[in-house]
């Protein structure tokens, strides 16, 4: 629908994004989100519209597309929306839809501004039963009164006489707006461990696992200020916690690389535990790298704090409702039997999951870019940075 | 296709490609065996897990980063065309860009595909070249960038093959198609290829020796899966091949014309299999449904575009809610269900691929089978490990054992019964207006096929309409096509071919190593005799190479005839070869026939018929060398095996001297045919020619004998040598009179060998005599080198030739040169002892006794010559020899380099002792040596390669006593190493290696003290190997060194006994080093040596 809307050029960048991450060529969430960002700017610079419910859905149809591109099958649930029957599908890479989403809030909002109307100052009566649905309830008080008398002359929506004066008044605040985001993105990494000192202590014993790029620099962030220990699960099959490893001894951190088998042992030594996150959901819990969810049960066992350090673009709207296995990601069976084991291979079945899902009450707290939450709060974060209307695109 | 955007900067970070990575598919197998499912449409478009092939390539290569892909279609073309325009690649925004091409239908081969592509001049750089029925998630942009680097250093570096690690055996690795891959580790360079059938099975791969000599280290496997994906770069002249593997490879490899690498690149990670055969198809699906494919796996990236729910136990149902399943069907693990498809009650399915729109009855097992779109399975039916084709209808109760192929639209039953590996198609009669478009080659097929239906259309059932193909060869049918189509079982889905598995291994697997099967990879019709390419394979047809026998013979009357240089008769060669296709050895043969008959006969005396030889031999002899390879021994044997067929018998030790004089061979080449066993007539059937042979083996024995006495008195010359660097002028007229005895010498044996015919053995001898004695000969003393300068106008040319380098470094003392000629014992001296010890190896015992007696003989004769001017060569010329002989030469040299300091030692100080006695003992010996440590290695420099030097066992007796204490020293020094290594011939023993059975350690199964070699191929120390190898080599000598001592006293006995019992073993006389293959072995490598 919104397909015709928008030029060429930004339909095959649109297309190529999605046959990137279709096969995988496009991995990481932020490197996802940032992907998605520029071929969305690229979108909205292109694009002709002349009201606001054009504009809007044009994003949402390419959301729609790099969602689609990644057929993989969850049954997972847009919160708000959990009770209807739906087709719609998850992702692996849940960026993606997230970042649509933020830029559709953020375009909003702008557009909010700009026309100079508050359109989330409807329902003024709060009650408990709406309180799930009321969206942005720290964004009331700000802006709404100042931008109100200028912006209004400028914008007018279905002009007829001239309908891309709409467009043309507005894009340079949208562009701004997607610049916001990404520069979101960009310092994610260092807004997340700006923190990290009040979160490490000196001679603390840390565990961690996978090569999280979040974990890392909250940790070589951490080691600016204190002297710690980490320990480092392996993390196979993917054998990422080698290289955290390896980062952090070549930080200077004294690090020690252990057997993921090991983590339990060692678990009674460890002050807290670090994870990185894949995707975050609206209930508390989260998909992260397959080996989390040993360590945070080991920690639940010892009662060891588990934080979780992630950027806000990880927030997702969805739950993990059905059943936990089928939501995740499958692999390639080469990296735990290798192939070469041509007996082997014929007659048992590896099963290689990309990622653990981890319950809320396994997690302590967030350490997000947005200052840290504890589970229980992020469905509030997640109202804030996305809009209902967006939690299915 | 770039989007070309103003907004470049912006773009960039999206699609920054610099250059468009293309790919060309052949969409035609060029082989039927997926008959009768493929007789409608290409295989290429045969589904796999619900998706056409074609889509699984072209999602294999777009994850590769391909931009552009020109698809070769040619069989059902315009079905291809259509499915390519229909897919979603055509759409914008796929990223690709996909050009069909239609062939001629004239298109054979890919090697006729690959000429229509670069006559359409599409592909622009090195590209991608696959199968249009690969399924990998294999990066082969990382290939591609591997491969333009390496052709940035290495212009012949012509492809790149991508093969993926697999265990020995392996459910994708097909035993009826795999290879034998020789790869140098270091560089990836493949080396050697040859396929490997399983049936007739193939237990030898056979490895040209020349690869062990140049590689320090190989490996050798067969446990890679021969993706079939390669990165070539344009090849641009070499079109006529069959396949690309068999045919190309293996042709480039062996071609020492071509002079081009093929590289390959083993894929650890990833996964990359071809669909050639019904086998693979089920392999390749089950890999597929097992993820390894992943992310091309049906929940996730299904080339199809069809959308798969995933779920545990790797069961994919199609997701749009569409498939009906019902409740008590019972689905297994590594199953894929396509969309509207109704699985009734009590169904089991278990390990198949079900089709869209299939309709299975209650009650109907499915195991392993796949079950194309639209296929109607009735209630309680059986289907066993099958492809049943689309549309299909199998009714009520049947039953469908294990290996059938249903194609499109057939349907059986009520109750059919169908036996294992049943083809059945519909019946033409049936058929449609597809008619039209179909081959005509398959319309003929068909006919045919209705005739035999009578015999075998039974157990089909009332209602079907099935056309039933024949299982087995036609009884007429010939032995190729038994064992081409045994081959193929292995090949086939659902048939382990336990019956035929290893059932008659001895007997077949001989006849295997050459036969190999050619052709079990293209199709009846496209067969063309396997001799279109049989460059190095040992036999050729022989009529081809009669032919070619003639047309050399030709050319080089013509180019004698008219008088044309060296190199242009050589350029002509060459092409001949090339046009018809003959291994060198052949040309070889041809040039060495053609010269020898080129001399005359010259009935006017031996003199003249020297000239003759000399004339004609320095005229063309370089032409043997110049032909595409250099193998001196070789050349000997061609010399011998022309000689004892004609009437110019009497010529081989002249025309050897000949060669030997303008080093077209060599001492050491001599003494390498010499052991050959071929050369003394074994094995012959021609009883004349076992005789002809013989007395050509002896002439040779004679020579060599002669080259050790030489050897033993060069030591002596050295530093006489040295003193005397600078006296060029004399050269000549020295190099003038030592050719004069050569003469001389020859005359004689000439003389010898008519005369005694009867008994070889003892009298030609001499005529042997005459071509070692050239090079000590210009190393002589400076007090020899006085008169007799009469035949110089007549010799010249022979002083100016380069010496043998060997020769050079090692101090002659000049009368010993001639043992029978000039047996002067008092001269013979104290060194020539030392020498002999050192480098003795072999000593035969009637040599001893001839030699004493030919001493007498000749003395008289000698004594005159003994005075002799003898020009002395400078040491320099050392490197004289300009056409090293890359075979044999590249084993010795890197040896000589690497000998280690000790060996070095004890050479030089048996060279000093050497010098003592000579100063003792001769007033005209020159300084005792300076340097021992430099003259040390000169010695081992020159010594190395004349590793089996004989000693003369009169030197022996008459220095015995002088030379005891030294014998005695070296004893000691070398008495640790003595019993490591026997036999310094080590690099002529034919190798046989065997590729053990899976999970076997490599055991080397030669014992230790042979095992030089195949330690260091095993240990992959590349560190040590030449360490190792240097050993090897000096071993010998220094062995010797303790022996001779010890037989100074006891006489030689044992030495000789070895030297006999060593030719013998070496007597396999094969060049081809033997690669035993198990099936399904490993890459475990034993070398063996059978000594």
């Amino acid at each position: 629908m919104g397909s015709e809307s928008f030029g060429g050029a930004s339909q095959r960048s649109v297309e190529n994004l999605a046959y990137r991450l279709r096969r995988r060529q496009l991995v990481g969430s932020r490197a996802t989100a940032l992907e998605t960002l520029l071929v969305l700017r690229q979108v909205v610079s292109k694009a002709r519209f002349s009201n606001m419910e054009q504009l809007v859905e044009i994003i949402r149809s390419v959301g729609r597309r790099l969602v689609e591109a990644q057929p993989k099958g969850t049954p997972l649930v847009p919160a708000p929306t959990r009770y209807r029957a739906h087709s719609q599908t998850n992702l692996p890479e849940h960026s993606v839809g997230n970042t649509v989403r933020k830029v559709l809030h953020h375009i909003r909002e702008e557009y909010h501004t700009a026309i100079g109307t508050n359109a989330a100052s409807a329902p003024q009566t709060f009650s408990i039963a709406k309180f799930v649905l009321l969206g942005q309830p720290r964004q009331h008080t700000a802006g709404a009164p100042k931008a109100e008398s200028n912006a209004k002359a400028t914008l007018r929506e279905n002009d007829p006489d001239d309908p891309d004066s709409f467009a043309r008044g507005l894009k340079p605040v949208l562009m701004e707006a997607i610049q916001d985001v990404l520069d979101e993105l960009e310092t994610v990494y260092d807004n997340v461990s700006k923190n990290a000192k009040d979160h490490i202590h000196s001679d603390e014993i840390i565990l961690t696992l996978g090569m999280s790029k979040t974990v890392e620099a909250f940790l070589k962030s951490a080691a600016h200020h204190r002297k710690y220990t980490v320990i480092v699960a392996e993390t196979a099959p993917s054998y990422g916690g080698r290289e955290m490893a390896r980062s952090l001894s070549a930080a200077g951190i004294s690090t020690f690389l252990v057997p993921d088998s090991s983590m339990f042992a060692i678990m009674s030594r460890v002050n807290k535990v670090i994870l990185g996150a894949h995707a975050i959901f609206a209930n508390g819990g989260m998909f992260a790298t397959s080996g989390s969810l040993i360590a945070a049960t080991a920690a639940q066992a010892h009662r060891t704090p588990v934080v979780v350090c992630a950027g806000q673009f990880k927030l997702t709207p969805l739950w993990n409702l059905y059943h936990e296995y089928g939501a995740l990601d499958f692999g390639d069976p080469n990296s735990v039997l290798g192939f070469e084991e041509g007996d082997l291979v014929d007659k048992v079945e590896v099963v290689n999951p990309y990622y653990d899902y981890i319950r809320p009450e396994l997690i302590d707290g967030f350490i997000t870019n947005d200052g840290d939450h504890p589970p229980s709060s992020i469905y509030r974060l997640l109202k804030e940075t996305y809009d209902d209307e967006d939690n299915e695109l | 296709m770039a989007p070309k955007s103003s907004n470049a900067g912006k773009e960039k970070l999206i699609d920054d490609e610099e250059e468009v990575l293309q790919a060309v598919i052949l969409a035609d197998s060029f082989n039927k065996r997926f008959r009768p499912l493929t007789a409608r449409k290409p295989r290429c478009l045969l589904p796999i897990c619900n998706a056409p092939l074609l889509d699984w390539t072209f999602e294999s290569l777009a994850l590769a980063g391909v931009q552009e892909i020109f698809v070769i279609c040619r069989s059902h073309a315009e079905l291809v065309k259509t499915a390519i325009k229909e897919s979603k690649w055509s759409k914008p925004g796929s990223g690709i860009k996909i050009v069909p091409i239609l062939t001629a239908k004239e298109t054979f081969s890919p090697g006729d595909a690959m000429r229509d592509i670069y006559t359409r001049g599409l592909v622009t750089s090195d590209f991608v070249l696959v199968m249009g029925d690969l399924v990998s998630n294999i990066r082969i942009d990382e290939v591609v960038r591997v491969h333009k680097e390496r052709r940035k250093t290495n212009k012949d570096a012509i492809m790149t093959m991508v093969v993926k690690e697999s265990g020995a055996r392996h459910r994708t690795k097909a035993r009826g198609d795999s290879s034998v891959f020789i790869l140098d580790p270091e560089t990836s360079e493949c080396l050697y290829y040859e396929p490997v059938s399983a049936f007739p099975q193939t237990t030898f791969a056979h490895i040209p020796r020349e690869i062990l000599a140049d590689h320090p280290e190989v490996e050798i496997r067969n446990d890679l899966i021969d993706c079939s994906i390669d990165v070539p770069s344009l090849f641009q002249d070499n079109f006529d091949y069959l396949d690309i593997r068999r045919d190309f490879v293996h042709g480039v490899l062996t071609s020492d014309l071509l002079m081009k690498n093929i590289h390959c690149y083993v894929a650890k990670d990833g996964y990359a299999a071809r669909v050639k055969d019904t086998k693979s198809y089920e392999s390749v699906s089950k890999d597929i449904l097992s993820r390894w494919t992943f992310p091309l796996v049906p929940d996730d990236n299904h080339p199809g575009g069809h959308v798969y729910d995933h779920e545990r136990g790797n069961k994919y149902i199609a997701k749009d809610n569409t498939v009906v399943l019902a409740r008590t069907c019972k689905i297994g693990n590594n199953t894929l269900i396509g969309s509207s498809t109704n699985i009734s009650a009590n169904v089991q399915v278990l390990a198949s691929v079900i089709g869209q729109n299939c309709n299975i009855g209650a009650g109907a097992i499915i195991r392993n089978s796949y079950v194309f779109d639209g296929a109607v399975i009735g209630s309680d039916c059986v289907v066993e490990r099958s492809i049943i084709g689309a549309n299909v209808n199998v009714k009520d109760g049947s039953e469908i054992q294990k290996g059938c192929l249903l194609a499109d639209g057939v349907v059986v039953g009520p109750s059919a019964k169908l036996k294992p590996f049943l083809r059945l198609s519909k019946k033409p009669e049936e058929k449609d207006e597809l008619v039209s478009d179909e081959d005509e080659d398959d319309d003929s097929d068909l006919e045919d096929l209705v005739s035999l239906q009578v015999s075998l259309a039974k157990d089909l059932g009332t209602d079907s309409n099935a056309l039933v193909w024949p299982t087995a060869p036609e009884e007429d049918a010939d032995d190729d096509e038994i064992a081409k189509f045994k081959n193929e079982r292995f090949m086939r889905l659902g048939d382990d071919a336990s019956d035929l598995d290893y059932s008659d291994d001895g007997s077949e697997s001989s006849l295997s190593e050459s036969e190999s099967d050619d052709e079990s990879d293209s199709d009846a019709d496209f067969t063309v005799p396997s001799e279109s390419l049989p460059l190095g394979l040992p036999d050729g047809s022989p009529m081809v190479e009669s032919e070619f026998q003639i047309e050399v013979k030709q050319s080089l009357e013509r180019a004698f005839a008219e008088g044309h240089s060296v190199d242009n008769a050589a350029v002509e060669l060459k092409t001949l070869r090339m046009a018809s296709n003959v291994p060198l050895t052949r040309v070889r043969e041809a040039v060495v026939g053609a010269i020898v008959d080129k001399i005359k006969i010259v009935d006017s005396g031996v003199v003249e018929q020297r000239k003759e030889i000399a004339a004609v031999i320095a005229r063309w002899g370089q032409l043997i060398d110049r032909i595409g390879g250099v193998d001196p021994v070789e050349t000997v044997s061609a010399l011998q095996a022309h000689c004892a067929s004609s009437q110019r018998l009497p010529l081989f030790g002249q025309i050897l001297a000949a060669l030997y004089q303008d080093d077209i061979v060599e001492e050491d080449d001599i003494r390498k045919w010499h052991r050959l066993p071929v050369s003394r007539g074994e094995g012959l059937k021609n009883k004349g020619d076992v005789e002809n042979f013989k007395k050509c083996w002896t002439v040779g024995s004679h020579m060599i004998k002669q080259f050790d006495e030489q050897e033993s008195s060069e030591e002596e010359d050295e530093d006489e040598e040295d003193e005397k660097g600078d006296e060029n002028e004399e050269d000549k007229s020295k190099g003038a009179n030592q050719a004069k005895k050569v003469q001389k010498v020859m005359e004689e044996s000439e003389e010898e060998s008519e005369e005694s015919d009867g008994e070889p053995n003892t009298s030609p001898a001499k005529s042997v005599s005459v071509a070692s004695a050239i090079s000590p000969n210009q190393e002589a003393t400076s007090e020899e080198e006085s008169e007799e300068d009469e035949d110089i106008d007549e010799i010249e040319e022979v002083a100016a030739a380069p010496t043998k380098p060997m020769v050079e470094d090692v101090r002659v003392e000049e009368p010993i040169i001639y043992p029978q000629a000039i047996a002067t014992p008092q001269i013979t001296a104290p060194s020539s002892t030392n020498a002999s010890q050192q480098n003795n190896t072999k000593q035969e015992p009637q040599e001893e006794s001839e030699d004493e007696e030919e001493e007498d003989e000749d003395e008289d004769e000698d004594e005159e010559e003994s005075d002799d001017g003898m020009p002395k060569k400078p040491i320099n010329s050392v490197a004289g020899k300009p056409d090293a002989t890359p075979q044999m030469a590249a084993v010795p040299q890197p040896l000589q380099a690497s000998i280690s300091p000790e060996t070095a030692t004890i050479l030089s100080s048996a060279t000093l002792v050497a010098d003592e006695s000579d100063d003792e003992s001769e007033e005209n010996s020159g300084d005792e040596v300076s340097s021992p440590g430099k003259e040390g290695t000169q010695i081992t420099a020159a010594v190395a390669p004349v590793t089996p030097l004989a000693p003369t066992s009169k030197q022996e007796t008459s220095e015995e006593e002088s030379s005891e204490e030294e014998s005695d020293g070296s004893d000691g020094a070398s008495a640790s190493t003595n019993a490591l290594f026997p036999m310094g011939t080590h690099n002529m023993l034919p190798t046989e290696i065997a590729l053990a059975p899976p999970f076997a350690k490599p055991e080397s199964s030669g014992e230790e003290s042979e095992g030089d070699e195949s330690e260091e191929y095993e240990s992959g120390e590349l560190s040590e190997a030449p360490a190792v190898k240097a050993a090897a080599l000096v071993q010998p000598l220094v062995k010797d060194v303790g022996k001779a001592a010890g037989s100074s006293e006891e006489g030689e006995g044992e030495e000789t006994d070895e030297e006999y019992t060593d030719a013998e073993s070496i007597s396999d006389g094969k060049r081809d080093t033997k690669i035993a293959t198990a099936a399904g072995s490993g890459l475990n490598v034993g070398v063996v040596k059978d000594v």
